[in-house]
Parts: C-alpha cells; sequence; structure tokens
C-alpha cells in the first residue's frame, strides 16, 4: 500500500496530541522494538502483506500497555513478536534485554481461547506450567490456585465445551497468569464476550494484575477499554501497519472508585482518539468505511 | 429407551423376514422359525462354533496386523511432511485398488493357508487406518500448537500432547472402516483359497441351497459385525467425552 496520499492529521508525531510521550526505543526498558518490520506471504498468493513497517517502542516495567487501532494494523503480529514465536524481517525486539523466546515468563491470552477441548479446566491452566521445573503435585496446586482465582473452582473438573464464553476466557486467563510471567501479552480477549461479562473480567482483570504487576501488552480495538484499562495507549494504523503516537492516559487508579466516564480527562481522550481512529478508517482505501462519513459513529461505542 | 425402540425394529425386521419367506417361496428365503432350528442343530453339531473360531482368528489376527503397522505410519506421515506428500500418492491409488486384485498374488506367495487368508484382511483393514490417521495428524489445529509453542513446549512435546490427542477420533472412523472392509475380506479370503471358516460355510450351503443353514451364517457375521463396531464406538464414547453430550 503507498504513502502518497496525504492524510490528514495522521502523522503523530508532529501533531500534539493529550499527554503524548515519546515512541522511540528506550534503551534498558522491559520491551523495546526498534525499527521493526514484518511482512507476511500468504499461501497461494506471492503478494506479501507488510504488517508492521519501522515499529519502534518502549515499554517500562509495570506498565499496562493498550495496542488499539482498527483490526489489520499489526497489533497481534507485535504480540507474536514479543513472545518469541515469529521473527522480525529487520530491526530488533527485545526483551529483558534478551531476544525473546516462548516459555513460562511471558503469558499470552490469545484472542480465540486456545483450549485444550479434550482436557478438564484444570489440565488447561496446568499445561502452561508443562515447560516449567514445578513438579507434579505443584502444577496441580498451582493451576488450582489460579482456577480459584478467576472464580471458576466449582469447574475446575469440567471440559471447555461445558462452559460459557466468559468462563472459557477465565481459563485462558488463569492459564495466561499460572506461570506468574513477567509479561502478560492479550489479545483482544474480551473482544468475544457479552458487555456485561467483558464489564466485570475488565475489574476482574485489574484486581488480578494489581495483585502482582507485569508489564501487560493489551490488544484492543475499543477506545473505552484502552482508557479503562491502560496506563499508555499506543495508537496503531493499518496498511502498512504502524504506530501513530504513543498516549498517556494520566488517570488515578483505581478507576472503579469514581465516575470514570465522566471525568474530563476521560472525555478529552475518549474525544481525541475517536477523532484520530474515524480519520484512519474514512482515509484508509482498505476499510469499508472510506470515504464515508462516520459522524454518527462517534458516539456509538466501536470501530469497526 | 432406544434399546426398546431397536427391539421393536428388530421384532418388525423379523416379521418382514416372515412374510417374505411365506410369499417368495420357501426354498429362496427360509422361514425365522426354520433358520432357529437350523442355527440349534449347527450349533449343536459345533460345526458353527469351528467356523466362527477360524473365522475370527483370520479376521483378528489381519486386522490386529493392520492397526500396528498403519498407525504408526500415518503417524510418521504426518510428522514428517516430506515423506507424507512424497508416499500420499500411492497410497491413495492402492487404496482405490480393489483388493480382491491381489488375491492370485497372495496365493502364489503365502498359499491358500491362514497365512494367505490373514494377509488378505490386512490388505483391506489397512488403508482406511492409514489415511484417517495419517489426515487426522494433519488436522491438528495450528492455533492449540501456537499455544503449545508460547507456552515454551518444543516440537516432539507439542507432538505427544497436542497433535497425536487431536488425531484421536480421525484414527477410530478409520478403525472402524477398516473393521467392516476386514471383516468383508476374511469371508471373501475364506471364499478365494482353502474354503474353511463363515465364508467356506457360506459357500457349501449356498451351493447346496440349504437356505436356512445360509442364513444362519449370514445372521452370524452381521453379529459379529455389530459387536465391533460397538465395542469401536463405546472405546470413542470413552476417549470423547470432553466432548458435549448431545
Ligand atoms: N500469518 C499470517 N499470514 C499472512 N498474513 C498475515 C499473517 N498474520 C498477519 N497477517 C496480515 O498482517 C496484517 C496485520 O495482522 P495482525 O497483526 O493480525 O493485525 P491486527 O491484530 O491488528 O488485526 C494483516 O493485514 C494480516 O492480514
Ligand atoms: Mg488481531
Amino acid at each position: 500500500m503507498s504513502m502518497d496520499r496525504p492524510i490528514d492529521g495522521i502523522d503523530g508525531r508532529t501533531e500534539p496530541g493529550p499527554g503524548r510521550s515519546p515512541a522511540g526505543a528506550v534503551p534498558g526498558a522491559r520491551i523495546v522494538l526498534d525499527n521493526v518490520v514484518k511482512s507476511f506471504t500468504s499461501a497461494g498468493s506471492a503478494k506479501s502483506v507488510l504488517a508492521l513497517k519501522d515499529v519502534s517502542l518502549s515499554i517500562e516495567d509495570g506498565a499496562f500497555v493498550a495496542l488499539l487501532g482498527p483490526s489489520g494494523c499489526g497489533k497481534t503480529t507485535i504480540l507474536r513478536l514479543v513472545n518469541g514465536l515469529i521473527l522480525p524481517d529487520s530491526g530488533t525486539v527485545r526483551v529483558s534485554g534478551k531476544a525473546p523466546a516462548p516459555g513460562p515468563n511471558a503469558g499470552f491470552v490469545f484472542q480465540s481461547f486456545r483450549l485444550i477441548p479434550w482436557t478438564n479446566v484444570l489440565g488447561n491452566v496446568a499445561f502452561a506450567l508443562s515447560a516449567t521445573r514445578l513438579s507434579g503435585a505443584e502444577k496441580t496446586e498451582r493451576a488450582r490456585r489460579y482456577v480459584e482465582l478467576v472464580g471458576l473452582g466449582r469447574f475446575a473438573e469440567a471440559y471447555p465445551s461445558e462452559l460459557s464464553g466468559g468462563m472459557k476466557q477465565r481459563v485462558a486467563l488463569a492459564r495466561a497468569l499460572a506461570t506468574e510471567p513477567d509479561i502478560l501479552l492479550m489479545d483482544e480477549p474480551f473482544a468475544s464476550i457479552d458487555a456485561q461479562t467483558r464489564e466485570l473480567m475488565q475489574i476482574e482483570l485489574m484486581r488480578l494484575w494489581t495483585m502482582r504487576r507485569s508489564v501487560a501488552l493489551f490488544v484492543t480495538h475499543s477506545v473505552d477499554e484502552a482508557i479503562l484499562l491502560a496506563d499508555k495507549i499506543v495508537l496503531m494504523g493499518p496498511r502498512p501497519g504502524r504506530i501513530l503516537e504513543v498516549i498517556d492516559v494520566g488517570l488515578e487508579r483505581p478507576r472503579w472508585s469514581y465516575d470514570l466516564r465522566a471525568h474530563p480527562r476521560y472525555i478529552e481522550l475518549r474525544n481525541y482518539l475517536w477523532e484520530r481512529i474515524r480519520d484512519l478508517v474514512m482515509n484508509d482505501p482498505g476499510s469499508d468505511f472510506y470515504g464515508r462519513d462516520l459522524g454518527v459513529m462517534s458516539s456509538s461505542g466501536r470501530s469497526d | 429407551m432406544i434399546a426398546l425402540y431397536r427391539l421393536a425394529f428388530l421384532g418388525l425386521l423379523i416379521f418382514l423376514w416372515w412374510v417374505a419367506s411365506i410369499n417368495v417361496g420357501r426354498n429362496l428365503v427360509p422361514s425365522p422359525l426354520a433358520t432357529f432350528q437350523a442355527a440349534q442343530v449347527m450349533i449343536g453339531e459345533g460345526r458353527l462354533a469351528t467356523a466362527l473360531w477360524d473365522s475370527l482368528s483370520i479376521y483378528l489376527s489381519g486386522y490386529a496386523m493392520a492397526i500396528v503397522v498403519a498407525i504408526p505410519i500415518g503417524v510418521a506421515m504426518g510428522a514428517f511432511r516430506v515423506l507424507g506428500k512424497t508416499v500420499e500418492l500411492y497410497l491413495y491409488g492402492l487404496a482405490a485398488t480393489p483388493r480382491v486384485a491381489f488375491i492370485p498374488l497372495v496365493i502364489v506367495l503365502l498359499g491358500l493357508g491362514f497365512e494367505a487368508k490373514v494377509f488378505i484382511v490386512f490388505l483391506g483393514a489397512i488403508m482406511p487406518i492409514l489415511i484417517n490417521t495419517y489426515a487426522g495428524v494433519l488436522d491438528a489445529d495450528e492455533e492449540l500448537i501456537e499455544m503449545a509453542r508460547s507456552v515454551g513446549l518444543r516440537r516432539t512435546r507439542i507432538f505427544v500432547q497436542i497433535v497425536l490427542p487431536s488425531a484421536v477420533p480421525f484414527v477410530i472412523v478409520g478403525l472402524r472402516l477398516g473393521a467392516t472392509i476386514g471383516l468383508i475380506n476374511t469371508v471373501v479370503a475364506e471364499l478365494y483359497t482353502a474354503v474353511r471358516g463363515l465364508g467356506g460355510l457360506l459357500a457349501i450351503y449356498g451351493n447346496t441351497f440349504r437356505m436356512a443353514e445360509y442364513f444362519v451364517v449370514v445372521l452370524t457375521l452381521a453379529a459379529i459385525g455389530i459387536v465391533v463396531t460397538e465395542a469401536l464406538r463405546y472405546l470413542e464414547t470413552r476417549l470423547g467425552r470432553w466432548r458435549k453430550a448431545a
């Protein structure tokens, strides 16, 4: 996709947004992406997709960072790179100063729950401990503790097919937390569950995360969810996937102790992010909404 | 409840059989009663037991051999993609060739006895088991595999803990198909080689128009088929407890 088309207000590095912070690579941070390029060639097609173009990002310890953007802007790809599941074409990815390798140091909550269907809840959570040095009894004990922690104690012996979407999501969360990882990677974990359950799960996640503050990278395409959960919001754009700007949220925690949605900062951020995403989607020739007036959508929740 | 329906259906079948036996003529379709009496005589003389034992030993030996050979090859083909891609074409070709075509060759190589018969059963049962095992290994969920990688598991353990278990339902389908074809080939082998066992009885009674005895043999074969497929179905539900009860 060529970038010869001038797009208003897309270049976040020159336009001052509310509370911007540097997006570039800061050495010494827990997670550092430096000029990362990643493209994919899908099977059966000679054309390759540029999933990430020149992405640089630093995340300090203990930060909760939301990756926000419409689909196709490389959010999942960043998580997979940080987990060491895939390698960048060029540029570097460092986690704790080293090239990342999959393992118990990072917990991954996938977009589709990815539970093992022939294993019960306890077994699914214990599976995350497969590559640890814990003994069998310790694994079971630990798994049981995290199953209880997400409120599924009574369902420890149930199979995934017997659980609701929200419960499956809890299992996936328990599995990611069970290794007590330094890094928590979450890919739209609440996108496929209903609104009420989602709100409860967001509170639940905050509770669990504050108990043991790891670095959290949370992918979402919901503006509200990003503001609700994150210290920093990384706003991304599609075709090619890239970082537009990084915004400090600057809202006090815990955010459930006051009416967040009435807070002037919340309103300011929400309007700003909506504006940006609306421009993005409307000016992206690959989007369904290309060239349409989406003025009505800014008050109604979702970007795609 | 379903057991009751099945019994009622059996009653209906026997009734239809009885109607047929009256209308078609006793020489072609024996009455249920005549068949029952013939069965009593055959069981009393021990003729049925001998034939059953003959056939079962051939059937089960050939089937067991097919399982032992097919599953490892299918797994290996799925595990090593190059091997699978290289061999699969020939395998599908072989699977499409009627196995009866090999019988003269088998007789030349192994004679007319037990070994030849077992080998004919083996030839019939091996293909569906092998092909389904291979398909099952290839069908493993890429997303689950990535999840296992993310947890830090290496290739071998992912294969054992994710890929193989997800192939089990396919393998069982293969086992079921293999069991059916194996039974068919048992009878075929007994007809084409030394005439013995249940297939042998079929030939004898068929050629002499002793239809009541002939029916007893047919029903015995059907019973074997039911027992084997039900056993496999039991295995399937035991292994598939994690599926939501329908
Ligand atoms: N494994 C893959 N094979 C081919 N294309 C891919 C693959 N993964 C991602 N892509 C492409 O890269 C782009 C970014 O994908 P992704 O990181 O999944 O975006 P997001 O998570 O923001 O929706 C998309 O255009 C997608 O189609
Ligand atoms: Mg995604």
